[in-house]
């Protein structure tokens, strides 16, 4: 016991001696892309580790692939009209929120109201977004490096606007969630219990969709649509070995993402890989380990004595 | 004024028939048990006693109101199994959201909710489970967690579909008890394809096939005696079981 005491000292001293010497921690202090990259990563912690957390107890990561994936229609859309069209005020980011407002929307209304054919809805507009995106984004000339941040994100080009946007929507969620809390979890866990107590759903299960929409959104700035499903579920699907309440689910959720920012964001400087992906690969491997740590405990629990009746 | 009055309902689902032409009237404090095969319309019947599903004709009064607006005034009982094991919900926490509607974010939960919710938890036997997340229970605790969540309000209207299926005897028994301590005091309605059960214990039998018909037990208890339990009640032509009696 003593020894592996020591033994945990000393790597966490290397460890310490390490991180000291790495060059992120020193460009972190002079270098004000990386902070605002790292502001930026703690504000998406936040948001995610909160929605993320809805969206692994109500089982609905697949809407949030979807929505995440139909944003890339109406970021072409936006891009094809600026571009070709000269239109200027329509900012592709308008058009993401147009089209994760949609898709999320319609998908909420086909839960709602026809319930036996949501999967295949979901994968319908998944796949009809990213078409419409691909369509405009061949009719747009010039380099879309909008299109590319949106895809693989864009933490060290995160603007001041992306931050305060990111701010706003932690704020909404907080509040909305500290409001709500009791109605959303009724929502999430039993829809029937909560229609017979009064809770408007419908109004509800649109509101919460929303939200994912909006996360989804401000959370491509960090990690780019295609990983944004990992940032939102994983940190979420792992708090959830730890925990049996919703709100502490949470704030695990949001502490872990915040963890696996920083790690990654430190990993790629050092390494001089895309951050997004390795964010991505951080959290798919804790998750692993973790997984793996909680069947070990378990398996090591002695079976409880078999009372047989008299 | 009766609890339940059913007139002429008929409910279709797509283009499939489930509920034709059922009267109904369920008076205050009966304790009923309903039974009928399964996809006979039993589930149906509550969901559209609870507002969740809208009849294409006729109409239903829950203590003279539309369901929608009744909804306060029930109880319901779901089957357990139906619940996602891994949802992150203590069972306290599943207890108070059977009066979910008297909870607001602004002010505390009231200390005598907190008290009658740690009453029923105590009533039901699962004070030792009460931090525990409800996926965790089995199917006969998680079935009487269940029960003290519609119990917590006091609704004078308590709808259970199936609560003893597939639960350990013990449970069964402890579930039974508390809906005996609450005849008269609610008008019970009780789903369950246990018949020995719903003959010994309840007022009235109303079996649902596409309509619905009542029984008293007494009347049950003589179509079991003739071996023919099933004819009338499942529709099915008595002279098949007359011949091969």
């Amino acid at each position: 016991m003593l020894l592996c005491w020591d033994c945990l000292l000393i790597i966490l001293k290397k460890i310490g001696k390490t991180l000291a010497r790495l060059m992120f921690f020193q460009a972190l202090l002079d270098n004000p892309f990386l902070q605002m990259a790292l502001w930026a990563s703690l504000l998406a912690s936040i948001a995610s580790g909160v929605i993320g957390s809805f969206v692994v107890v109500k089982r609905i990561a697949f809407i949030g692939g979807s929505i995440s994936h139909s944003i890339l229609g109406g970021m072409g859309f936006c891009l094809w009209l600026q571009r070709v069209h000269g239109i200027e005020w329509v900012d592709p980011i308008l058009g993401a929120f147009a089209a994760s407002l949609i898709s999320a929307w319609v998908m909420g209304w086909i839960h709602l109201h026809y319930k036996q054919r949501e999967d295949s809805v979901i994968a319908v507009i998944w796949s009809t977004g990213m078409a419409i995106g691909v369509i405009f984004i061949s009719l747009t000339p010039g380099t879309n490096v909008e299109l590319m941040n949106f895809l693989f994100g864009n933490i060290l080009w995160v603007s001041s606007r992306d931050l305060s946007l990111l701010a706003g929507l932690d704020l909404a969620i907080l509040l909305l969630v500290a409001i709500y809390y009791r109605r959303l979890l009724a929502l999430c866990f039993d829809e029937e219990q909560a229609l017979l107590q009064g809770v408007p759903v419908k109004k509800l299960y649109l509101l919460l969709l929303s939200l994912v929409a909006f996360s989804i959104v401000l959370l491509t700035q960090v990690i780019g649509t295609i990983l944004v499903i990992t940032l939102l579920t994983l940190p979420s699907t792992m708090a959830c070995l730890f925990t049996n309440r919703l709100s502490i689910l949470m704030i695990i959720s949001a502490s872990l993402t915040a963890c696996f920012c920083v790690f990654g964001l430190g990993a790629s400087y050092e390494l001089n890989w895309p951050p997004g992906a390795t964010i991505s690969l951080s959290a798919a491997i804790s998750y692993l380990a973790a997984l793996t740590l909680k069947r070990k405990k378990l398996n090591r629990r002695k079976p409880s004595p078999v009372i047989l009746p008299h | 004024m009766s609890a339940i009055a059913i007139s002429d309902l008929h409910f279709s689902y797509e283009e499939t028939s489930i509920l034709r032409q059922v009267n109904l009237e369920v008076f205050a404090g009966e304790f009923i048990g309903v039974i009928g095969p399964n996809g006979g319309g039993k589930t149906t019947l509550l969901k559209l006693l609870m507002g969740f599903l809208i009849p294409n004709q006729g109409t239903i009064y829950i203590l003279g109101k539309p369901p929608e607006k009744a909804r306060l005034a029930i109880g319901y009982v779901p089957q357990a199994h139906r619940f996602d094991k891994e949802f992150p919900i203590t069972v306290f926490e599943l207890v108070l959201m059977g009066a979910l509607s008297q909870l607001s974010a602004l002010r505390k939960t009231p200390v005598s909710l907190k008290e009658t919710a740690n009453a029923l938890i105590k009533r039901l036997g699962l004070t030792a489970h009460k931090e525990k997340a409800f996926g965790t229970l089995s199917g006969g605790l998680a079935q009487r967690a269940l029960l003290a969540r519609a119990l917590l309000a006091d609704p004078p209207i308590l709808l259970l579909d199936e609560p003893t299926a597939n639960i350990d005897p013990p449970s069964a028994g402890l579930i039974f008890e508390i809906l005996e301590e609450m005849k008269l005091k609610k008008t019970i309605l009780l789903v369950t394809h246990d018949l020995k059960t719903a003959i010994e214990r309840v007022d009235r039998v109303i079996c649902v096939e596409g309509t619905a018909s009542s029984f008293l037990p007494k009347q049950l208890c003589e179509h079991f005696a003739l071996g023919l339990y099933h004819a009338p009640l499942l529709g099915l032509p008595t002279d098949h079981f007359e011949k091969n009696r």
